[in-house]
């Protein structure tokens, strides 16, 4: 529905005592809960949301400090799934993997889907690895799952040859026994991520024997065997006792070679250890400082790192969140807002893998740093839909092309930044995507019931004239963090409508979508990058220029990427070195893979705390 | 494993499928333990739970409840008058109602399940909730967050009703056919504790199905599956490394040892649902499954499909019933059962106050297609006979809340629409208004339209009354202060429509509505 006139009313009704959005945010409280454990460390220590003005980091490293230790984690649900996949290559003929792997994948779709976990009092954003819930269901699918694995790979004679070894099925009994062992030692040294002790190889050889059920080679007992161990704590859990304890702590403790192995596999694969990991861990070699380093290197060089980023920067950039483009295609208003530009089903995800691949490239290919993150001018759309949004031919590998539409600065002018697939652009929602998404600012809630009035198109205004007179009436409790602190960053992009297309004008329709009217695009503002600065921005690229100045957004990403790696709440004076080091070297300019690595070749990555 | 129980199928009933599966089933009291049944028939004395979940309400009075006239009935209750009065089913062509939006069709809602219905008026959430899932069933921690109340409450997460059910041992005293203590069919709409037989750790959302067919799987067991090993089961295995770990000298931390500890209860009730032979009889699996109806890209504006989707699922649950293999479900309807293509929240949610009444006019229609082709559905495969003239449905409790209240995003006067009599614990076919009209001192909002509203009695109440009803004793999930479930907590500004005789009585089931 088009509004003729806003409504100031709820404004005038609701002069709650709102928290002013500068001032009374000056401290990031995101890790208040983490935090809360530490002597010393308030919410106000995080000094993120303030800037670095000073050039450095706004993190502190005490090396001190410790952070707090997430207990038990579990693996993913990705982590969980490729890893079996990884299991059963390794153990069935290789013509049957894809045929029993199509038989497990109704069983794996049954685990229930990781949530997007973020920060306490955040409910944007998250990442699905911080999602340490364990359902019921989670015990039962997998129960399940490991129940028809054993099955699978013992259904036949061939299969089981693969999984066990030719003793299985050959007529010689006298090599039962050693069969049995070697198969609990090698299938178990998989699954656990490490060699099986004496007890468990034992443990393992009772469940074979079933209370005195298996005879010979038994098919079934070897499918119990396999079962048990894949719903076992040490398949299902990271379960870390540590080994040497960290010099002058009380708690903390390095990790093993095997757990430093697995713990390096599923940041950066999302699946187990391979064959080199395994023995540079049974080796030692894990356990220096250059061993270390040497496979990290192999790691971030596989292709499944760039997988595994391109989740990383997909939910970072909420890109989860983006609205379908066609849900209204068929409706009068849209239709004329669409113009010869018809969004089909995948339109979506295009634009969600446009920004992903733009991100992943130049990391991993490029060897771009933040800026060239935050300012590439080069287009990944690889489908005719979003290329044709951006004026140029679809990537087709290699070289990507320019993008010569001088409105298209950068991560912030991407149509899955700007796009919101209705009728109308959404100022607000981008602002608040700005603030607490790439800068890692808490937006306090609109008083009650603001939500009751949302911007809406105009038949007269645009739609920033629309938002201003809505949420900037003056001495309103609305005013207060949007005028300053979400509005300003929306604006910068107006430019761009409500599919991401370039426009200096905004059309206006009326109710049957006929063209009324147009009016210009204003994207100037002062977005007060940071609080109490009166730079005016003339849009985007001014925009995206104070913010790299400012260093936040290469504060909130060493945030986010410190969460992603340790899949918990950053705690700001704990992981304070982490950060220190992320933020610090993203702000030099660092290759974004230089970042990565550096936070893995962190001590704290290869330490555990036990309270 | 054992062999599976053989039923006596001394009397059968052929479900009202939609289409889902063909399904001849034992009438539930064979499957029943004895002990399960009341000293006095004909009820049974464990009752069943549906909780329907739909969002944004909105829907004006004139079309959400029945004419005040309806009204016959005056009592003095926590400071104010409450009414009451019989629903009165009035015909209009095929169509019969007692109000707009509470209407199907004339030969599926007919005076006898008319009779069966209760519509209750006036239950407050006494502070601005906003958008949220979890205050239907009693988590109002789960909330969007907009408006500082909601941010409150966003730090007292609840278990909800449901899971209060599915693990109390009063609700679940035999699960010796249970395999699902909960069915749970759309996100967000339940919750409960990672450790839910200590009722201790985190509160979590419990994981939802979105395929009936699943649902079907989880909740019969296979007559066909293989009996004939001589291999003991897997599980207690499975649970002796859990405590091997558990138990070991290795170095763990505390909470290390607490997240073996809840996975050690998971696998308890593992090892229970498995030793669940129960079979019913000559179930034929679905032949349709409600994600082929889901994965259309038509979907959300069809509400034939959906409408699809959901029978589907009522399918699968009133087998469950009647195999007993759960008592409880609960659903979260996100679908809008409206051929509105476009932005439903914004176009039609946010402006059903708009004086025009042009989105009013598809909201409500919406909620009435929601009713005919969903909850009444449901009711009409329920109300079938248990023995003793009691009908399935009269052992059940339905019951369908809305987000919001009269105005989007206020949660004052949130409609409640029950079926069934929760196994004779509620009296039914009541109109019920538990507003004080006395009081005009609130105004709800929404788009340019204001209107007074009358504060009527917390929601808490109505949320333990459905606890007591389905035979949870109040020692299982009463704290604090008051009666009732859940947190109760009074917005800004709000204490003067909510004085502490609304939160004195909270403990009590609602008035009329029980039965005794």
């Amino acid at each position: 529905m088009l509004r003729r006139r806003p409504h100031p009313f709820l404004c005038a009704l609701l002069l709650v005592a709102a928290p002013g959005c500068y001032g009374g945010l000056g401290a990031n409280d995101s890790n208040a809960a983490a935090d809360s454990e530490d002597a010393g460390s308030t919410a106000g220590s995080d000094g993120a949301s303030t800037g670095a003005d000073d050039g450095g980091s706004v993190f502190a490293c005490d090396p001190d400090a410790v952070a707090p230790e997430l207990p038990l984690r579990r693996l993913s649900k990705i982590q969980y799934a490729s890893t079996i996949a990884d299991l059963v290559r390794g153990a069935a003929p290789e013509g049957d993997v894809d045929a029993i792997l199509t038989e497990l994948d109704p069983l794996i779709a049954t685990v229930p889907e990781d949530a997007r976990e973020t920060i306490a009092g955040e409910t944007h954003g998250g990442f699905r690895r911080l999602d340490q819930t364990v359902h019921q269901e989670h015990v039962n699918a997998s129960y399940d799952v490991a129940v028809a694995v054993g099955r699978e790979l013992t259904a036949t004679e061939a299969r089981r040859t693969a999984a066990i070894g030719s003793c299985a099925t050959d007529a010689d009994a006298a090599n039962d026994d050693a069969c049995l062992g070697d198969f609990i030692a090698r299938f178990g040294g998989r699954a656990m991520r490490r060699p099986l002790d004496a007890d468990e190889v034992g443990f393992y050889r009772s469940v074979y024997d079933g209370e005195g059920a298996a005879v010979g080679m038994d098919p079934e007992a070897f499918a119990d065997v396999v079962a048990v161990m894949l719903v076992s704590p040490q398949f299902l859990y990271f379960v870390e006792h540590g080994d040497a304890p960290v010099a002058a702590t009380a708690d903390r403790y390095w990790l093993s070679g095997h757990e430093i192995a697995t713990r390096l596999s599923y940041h950066f694969w999302q699946s187990m250890p391979d064959d080199e990991l395994i023995a540079a861990a049974e080796s030692g070699a894990l356990l220096t400082d250059e061993g270390y380093a040497a496979q990290i290197d192999r790691l971030l060089a596989d292709p499944r790192t760039e997988i595994t980023f391109g989740e990383f920067y997909r939910e970072w950039l909420w890109l989860d969140d983006l609205a379908p483009m066609d849900a209204l295609v068929g409706t009068a208003l849209f239709d004329a807002v669409r113009g010869d530009f018809e969004p089909g089903p995948d339109t979506t995800a295009n634009m969600v893998a446009e920004v992903v691949d733009m991100a992943t490239w130049t990391t991993f290919v490029q060897g771009g740093g933040f800026e060239e993150l935050f300012l590439s001018d080069r287009s990944f759309a690889k489908t005719a839909d979003v290329a044709a949004l951006y004026g140029v031919t679809p990537w087709q590998g290699g070289e990507p092309p320019v993008l010569e539409d001088p409105a298209r600065v950068g991560l912030l002018t991407r149509a899955a930044l700007v796009a919101s697939g209705g009728n109308n652009t959404r100022p607000i929602m981008k602002g608040v995507f700005l603030r607490k998404g790439l800068l890692c600012e808490p937006v306090p809630p609109p008083p009650n019931n603001a939500a009751a009035n949302p911007p809406e198109l105009s038949d007269e205004m645009t739609t920033r004239e629309v938002v201003e007179e809505l949420t900037q009436q003056p001495d309103t409790a609305c005013a207060g963090c949007h005028s300053t602190f979400i509005n300003p960053l929306g604006f910068a992009t107006e430019n761009f409508d409500s599919l991401g297309r370039t426009r200096t004008e905004q059309t206006l329709f009326d109710e049957a979508g006929a063209v009324v009217g147009s009016k210009p695009i204003d994207t100037s503002s002062m977005p007060q990058i940071i609080a109490g600065d009166t730079t005016m921005s003339s849009g985007a690229a001014d925009l995206a220029q104070l913010m790299i100045e400012s260093d936040k957004p290469q504060a909130c990403l060493a945030r986010n990427l410190v969460r992603f790696t340790l899949a918990r709440p950053e705690d700001v004076m704990g992981d304070g070195c982490m950060l220190d080091e992320a933020a610090s070297r993203l702000s030099e300019g660092v290759p974004l893979v230089e970042v990565i690595r550096a936070v893995a070749l962190r001590p704290e990555f290869r330490q555990r705390r036990f309270e | 494993m054992g062999k599976p129980r053989q039923l006596l199928l001394a009397r059968r009933h052929f479900l009202h499928g939609a289409g889902g599966f063909a399904l001849a089933l034992p009438v539930l009291r064979s499957l029943m333990p004895r002990d399960s049944w009341a000293g006095d028939p004909p009820f049974a004395k464990n009752p069943r739970f549906v909780a329907f979940a739909t969002e944004h309400g909105g829907v004006w009075e004139d079309f959400m409840f029945p004419g005040a006239t309806t009204l016959t009935d005056t009592q003095a209750y926590a400071g104010r008058t409450i009414r009451r009065g019989a629903l009165v089913r009035t015909l209009d062509g095929a169509q019969a109602g007692v109000c707009p939006v509470l209407s199907g069709p004339a030969d599926v809602l007919t005076p006898e399940l008319a009779a069966k219905l209760n519509v209750l008026r006036g239950l407050d959430c006494p502070f601005y909730l906003g958008h949220h899932r979890g205050g239907h069933l009693g988590n109002f921690a789960d909330n969007d967050g907009n408006g500082t109340d909601g941010v409150v409450a966003q730090g007292f997460p609840m278990p909800t009703i449901d899971q209060v059910m599915a693990w109390s041992p009063s609700f679940y005293p035999d699960l010796s056919t249970t395999l699902e203590r909960s069915m749970i069919v759309g996100s967000r709409v339940s919750w409960g504790w990672s450790s839910p037989e200590s009722g201790t750790g985190s509160i979590q959302e419990q994981p939802p199905v979105f395929s009936s067919l699943e649902l079907f799987n989880r909740i019969f067991v296979p007559v066909e599956d293989d009996l004939t090993s001589a291999r003991p089961p897997v599980v207690d295995r499975v649970l002796d490394q859990y405590r091997s770990l558990r138990q070991s000298d290795r170095r763990l931390s505390a909470a290390d040892r607490q997240r073996i500890d809840d996975h050690l209860e998971r696998l308890d009730e593992l090892q229970r649902r498995l030793e669940v032979t129960v079979s019913c009889g000559d179930v034929m699996p679905p032949s349709a499954d409600s994600t082929d109806e889901w994965n259309s890209s038509s979907f959300g504006y069809d509400p034939a499909a959906q409408r699809r989707f959901w029978q589907l699922f009522n399918d699968v649950i009133a087998a469950a019933f009647v195999c007993g293999t759960s008592r409880i479900a609960v659903l979260r309807v996100s679908d809008t059962f409206s051929d509105f293509q476009g932005d439903w929240h914004q176009a039609v949610a946010h402006e059903a106050h708009t004086h025009d009444g042009g989105a009013q006019g598809t909201l409500w229609a919406a909620h009435q297609r929601f009713f005919a082709d969903v909850m009444l559905d449901l009711a009409r495969k329920l109300d079938v006979d248990e023995g003793d003239g009691v009908t399935m449905l009269d052992n059940t409790l339905i019951a369908w809340s809305q987000e919001s209240g009269l105005f989007t995003h206020e949660s004052v006067s949130t409609p409640v629409v029950t079926f069934g009599s929760a196994a004779g614990a509620f009296a039914t076919g009541q109109y019920l208004d538990y507003r004080n009209l006395a009081d005009e001192g609130m105004y709800g909002w929404s788009n340019g339209s204001t209107q007074r509203l009358n504060p009527g009695l917390s929601y808490n109440q109505w949320l333990g009354s459905a606890l007591t009803a389905m035979g949870v004793p109040k020692a299982e999930y009463e704290a604090g202060e008051y009666g009732g479930y859940g947190q109760i907590y009074v917005g800004e500004g709000r204490e003067q429509y909510y004085p502490s005789g609304v939160f004195d009585v909270a403990g009590e089931t609602l008035p009329w509505l029980g039965s005794d």
